[in-house]
């Protein structure tokens, strides 16, 4: 694009005097002409801004197709491990975390092939604080997953906890890596945080009633929160892709 | 659209690089200096004049930091740049609109 594209201004442009709804009926050949050499321009222009801010943001269009999948591998983690069934507390933690690990790689996957795709870097600067972000809460989830594999003597109620306090610090780790992504992500985290504090109280609840639930059923829990919710956002940003 | 509002396009945002860097923070709540330079391609003093105007035009606030015991700016968009930045796209997708409807 020229230099003479920037410098264009609409005030010189006659026709713009008018009501633009009356402009079709007064206008001549030129006039016509200037309106679709400035449709042109402002085409050009919003191409420019949208490459601009996807290229900047973190791989906004590979967002969707991971979110979808992700939802799919939690879901159906949920279902194998419900029909296995993996039913002892080290197997269950090590289980789930197998599945993240997997999810994540997954989604670090699609993300590097849209960029690739897409001619651009990977390791971005959006991308950095990203990772920057999620890692933290992750970290600590991840630490009780491992504390769970290490120690199958742990207690039933801490197992039946390990979901909610998973949805807590996933939801954490989403709504800071919402702060450097738009799309509703810092909301999403927060449905996590919601999710897993529910999940807290009802378990606890369970556990103090003495009620609670075979471990096999927590793989249900896991895979409908993580699931679900997951393949819901998918579909959400699918739906809304347009914008 | 209203006359006034499509003769009246936004200057502060028009020119290419503050447009580059309104494009950037729309997109991204807050950015670093040497982010914002490497994601464009700018020199230093060219984000530095750009920021200026757009501070001066109220769009971006500018914090200034310590991280490490280095000084860091980072820029944010204002509830005001996304306005305006907002009016920009609007205009330029009605002009889009109107040369549609003319064809």
């Amino acid at each position: 694009m020229g230099q003479a594209d920037f410098t264009y201004d609409f005030r010189s442009m006659n026709l713009l005097q008018q009501d633009p709804s009356q402009l079709l009926d007064n206008s001549d050949f030129v006039s016509q002409s200037i309106l679709a050499m400035d449709a042109d321009w402002a085409a050009q222009r919003l191409g420019e801004i949208r490459t601009l801010m996807e290229r900047s943001s973190l791989y906004r269009r590979a967002l969707a197709p991971t979110a979808t999948l992700t939802g799919i591998i939690g879901m159906a983690a949920g279902v194998i491990g419900w029909t296995l069934p993996v039913k002892t507390s080290s197997g269950f933690c090590l289980y789930w975390m197998v599945t993240g690990i997997l999810s994540l790689l997954v989604s670090i996957l699609m993300i590097r092939r849209q960029a690739w795709k897409d001619n651009e870097r990977f390791w971005s600067p959006p991308t950095r604080r990203f990772i920057q972000a999620i890692c933290p809460a992750l970290f600590a989830g991840a630490c009780l997953g491992v504390i769970g594999t290490l120690h199958p003597q742990v207690s039933e109620s801490y197992l039946w906890n390990l979901p909610a306090l998973w949805m807590m610090f996933y939801g954490c780790a989403l709504f800071s890596a919402g702060f450097f992504m738009p799309r509703g992500i810092k909301l999403f985290g927060s449905i996590y945080v919601l999710c897993g504090c529910i999940s807290m109280f009802h378990f606890t609840t369970e556990a103090l009633n003495q009620t609670l639930p075979r471990i096999v059923h927590a793989h249900i829990v896991m895979g409908s929160s993580f699931g679900i919710l997951h393949f819901f956002y998918g579909v959400y940003l699918y739906l809304t892709d347009h914008h | 659209m209203k006359t006034e509002t499509f003769s009246q396009i936004n200057k502060v945002i028009h020119e290419k690089g503050r447009m580059a860097i309104m494009s950037t923070l729309a997109a991204n709540p807050e950015m670093s200096f040497k982010e914002l330079k490497e994601s464009l391609g700018m020199t230093d003093g060219n984000v530095s004049v750009h920021i200026r105007t757009l501070q001066q035009a109220g769009y971006v606030i500018v914090s200034k930091t310590f991280v490490n015991n280095r000084p860091h700016t980072s820029y944010r968009m204002t509830d005001q740049g996304l306005q305006a930045f907002n009016e920009y796209i609007d205009l330029l997708e009605e002009i889009v609109r109107l040369n549609r409807d003319n064809q």
